[in-house]
């Protein structure tokens, strides 16, 4: 099972900036629904490339889905070369976003966040509102009854 | 950057999302929005353990039919 708390735990003590978004955002907001993973939109600094790369070093990150035995080293060069990387880690899957549809860059989205405690973690959070306006830009069928919970939820806390 | 950036006119997309809302079980998410963010959580990794448990089971009966 994922350690949702591990996972977030190596981001925020190794000081890297990140925004949760994803599924675990949802849950954030009062979402029901379960999530495998933990999807985060990282700042593109070069000093946060370089924390990130070393808070990940220590959980072993690999590709998802690649080949047993592909070589992989997850460094600075390489986030540098890459923008968005789908990585199993001894603590479970992690969706790493240099970019995300609908939402750009950690510096886009940063006036669209909150912080607060996600399993233990203090984090910093998408916002309801964006966190739908993401999935609809993302415009993936497996997103579509996900979105009618959370505009069901806005409605929900807006009395409707 | 708001929803209505990009929403202003309903899509076909507006009209599955409605189809899927019809479904929501709005008394489970009103349970859920009394909650404190902790304790939302503490449900969320509740589920997410038993899922899990569920998963193992489910492979160790099909391993011994």
């Amino acid at each position: 099972m994922t350690d949702y708390a591990g996972l977030l735990k190596a981001l925020t003590e190794g000081g890297v900036e990140f925004i949760l978004i994803g599924g675990m955002a949802a849950a954030f907001h009062g979402s029901i629904r379960s999530t495998a993973d933990v999807d985060v939109v990282y700042r593109r600094t070069p000093e946060n490339m370089q924390r990130l790369a070393g808070s990940l070093s220590r959980i072993h990150p690999s590709l998802r889905g690649a080949p047993p035995g592909l070589p992989f080293r997850f460094d600075v060069r390489t986030i540098q070369q890459g923008l968005n990387f789908t990585l199993s880690t001894d603590l479970g899957p992690v969706d790493l976003l240099g970019e995300v549809v609908g939402g750009g860059t950690y510096e886009a989205l940063l006036p669209h966040t909150s912080i607060g405690n996600v399993v233990g973690v203090e984090c910093r959070c998408v916002e309801l509102d964006t966190l739908i306006h993401l999935k609809r830009a993302a415009g993936r069928p497996k997103d579509l009854e996900a979105l009618a919970e959370l505009e069901a939820l806005r409605e929900e806390r807006q009395g409707r | 950057m708001t929803e209505s950036d990009t929403t202003s006119e309903r899509s076909s997309m507006d009209d599955v999302i409605d189809i899927y809302k019809r479904d929501v079980d709005r008394t489970l998410l009103r349970e859920h929005l009394k909650m404190t963010v902790e304790q939302r959580f503490e449900r969320f990794l509740a589920l997410m353990k038993f899922l899990e448990e569920l998963r193992a089971a489910g492979k160790s009966a099909r391993t011994h039919q």
